[in-house]
């Protein structure tokens, strides 16, 4: 595979470059002395930082139901978040006419909440890599570290040398706006392709026992970067009834525990995420009560997936499965 | 679920599409066979109709068991609807096995003349279900 090396100053160049077209604009990572998040940079890059070792969000959230209108976006960020942006676009929910994605090598993530003052950033990038913080339960299950998904990714080699290589003509095209020679990239890179998950088995009553917190705030639903339905079936009294429909159920069924319908909301988001959901611990990094969400959501999606052989965010080009089909498969699907 | 809920008749939930499974049920009523009480049939325009939300309800809010009833694949009245139907449930089914919830959703394939078939299959789901519950 041929990409080019990256050296720091040459970030400033690429991204400074790309960002002198007047309607062009980087989503990234901001880090300042006092903190580091999501940024949208506009003109020039000042003090971007390509990692970001606290999750609070994920990215492809802020730009849902963008259709770019002549501008230029480019989207600089971990690998679930750049799967979550690639689904995005096959869902329709973004146009990926005038945007660029590169995704950068992710060492893992520890939760936003979890950090005590984000003062102690450290100066050097290898620094993230090396260092042996506590990780989210999403980052240490992660099914994609690499940044190989996208247009391009940012990819470390095993002596922490950095490397940007393009996987389609867009990435290309970006690329080749840096000076340097194409070269092949090193193969033995710092971090692996994981392995397989395992098949994820649970039942009712541990879901049960796990959700007994649950406010049904839906803030899980509302962060969650590919549940994009603008009428969620949750906001109707049919699914979670509230008020006079409350009551009307209740006296045609009988008691009810309160909130009412924590099961039937996140089995049935699970399912409706199931194709898209990329793993990335954004419900769970959203949710109040500490509920171990991305464990359910993330093992459902990836035993689904993996029944057409599908993982969402990998490839442009790969159908989202329940919008496709083989007219000679599934035969035992009949009972 | 509610002690309520348990002591009850098996109530099955059946979704079946108005150009084949639903016509077959029809049959069966003009021919008088019978099939048992506690199934309750759901017209549908289609199969691929039926949202996994409506099945996940009906169950989790009751019923005993779920089944979704179109036409055989290559004969869907709309060309391909039930070639979708066959991916959706197949997955949901995946999920339900990985909440070890065994046997209460069921998909069958049953064309407007097969009346028999039909009666065959929604009885033998109910009979199942109904040991499942002693
Ligand atoms: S889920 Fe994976 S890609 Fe996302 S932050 Fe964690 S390790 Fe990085
Ligand atoms: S964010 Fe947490 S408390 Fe709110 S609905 Fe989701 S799981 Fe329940
Ligand atoms: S369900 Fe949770 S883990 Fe999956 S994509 Fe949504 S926020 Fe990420």
């Amino acid at each position: 595979m041929k990409g080019k090396e990256l050296k720091s100053r040459d970030i400033d160049s690429l991204f400074n470059g790309f960002l002198r077209d007047e309607g062009s604009i980087i989503l990234g990572f901001k880090k300042d002395t006092i903190t580091i998040g999501h940024h949208v940079f506009k003109g020039n890059i000042k003090d971007f930082s390509l990692i970001n070792p606290f999750f609070n969000a994920n990215g492809a959230l802020y730009f849902r139901r963008l259709f770019s209108k002549g501008s230029r976006l480019l989207f600089v960020l971990r690998p679930c978040e750049i799967r979550a942006y690639v689904e995005l676009i096959k869902l329709t929910q973004m146009e990926r006419e005038g945007m660029i994605a590169i995704s950068v090598d992710c060492p893992g993530t520890e939760s936003v909440k979890e950090t005590k003052g984000m003062t102690s950033l450290p100066e050097d990038i290898r620094d993230y890599f090396k260092e042996d913080t506590p990780k989210r339960w999403a980052c240490i299950n992660c099914r994609e570290k690499r940044g190989v998904v996208g247009d391009g990714g940012i990819r470390l080699d095993k002596d922490f040398n950095m490397w940007i290589i393009p996987y389609t003509e867009k990435g290309e095209a970006l690329i080749a706006t840096l000076e340097g020679e194409w070269t092949d990239v090193p193969q033995d890179m710092a971090i692996k392709q994981d392995k397989e998950p395992e098949v994820f088995k649970t039942d009712l009553d541990m879901l049960k026992k796990d959700l007994s917190k649950c406010i049904l705030c839906m803030n899980c639903r509302d962060m969650c970067p590919v549940c994009y339905c603008v009428d969620c079936v949750f906001n109707t009294d049919e699914y979670l009834p509230k008020g006079d429909a409350l009551l009307n159920k209740i006296l045609r069924t009988g008691e009810v525990d309160l909130p009412q319908g924590k099961e039937l909301f996140h089995l049935i988001r699970m399912y409706h995420v199931s194709q898209t959901c990329v793993g990335c611990g954004a419900c769970e990094e959203a949710c109040p009560q500490g509920i171990p969400l991305t464990k359910y959501f993330k093992g459902i999606s990836e035993r689904l997936q993996g029944l057409f052989s599908y993982m969402s965010g990998r490839d442009f080009n790969e159908p989202i499965p329940y919008t496709t089909f083989k007219e000679d498969e599934l035969k035992n699907a009949e009972d | 679920m509610a002690e309520s809920i348990k002591n009850k008749n098996i109530e099955i939930v059946g979704f079946a599409c108005s150009y084949c499974s639903f016509k077959a049920s029809e049959m069966a009523g003009s021919l008088r066979m019978k099939y048992p009480e506690g199934v309750k049939l759901i017209e549908v325009p289609c199969s691929s109709r039926v949202d996994p939300a409506f099945i996940i309800k009906a169950l989790i809010e009751g019923a005993d068991g779920v089944f979704v009833a179109g036409c055989h694949p290559g004969d869907c009245h709309f060309i391909k609807g039930n070639y979708y139907t066959r991916r959706k449930i197949a997955a949901l089914k995946e999920m339900f096995n990985a909440f070890s919830i065994d046997g209460r959703l069921r998909l069958f394939w049953v064309s407007a003349s097969e009346a028999r078939r039909f009666v065959d299959k929604v009885t033998d789901m109910y009979n199942n279900i109904k040991e499942k519950k002693k």
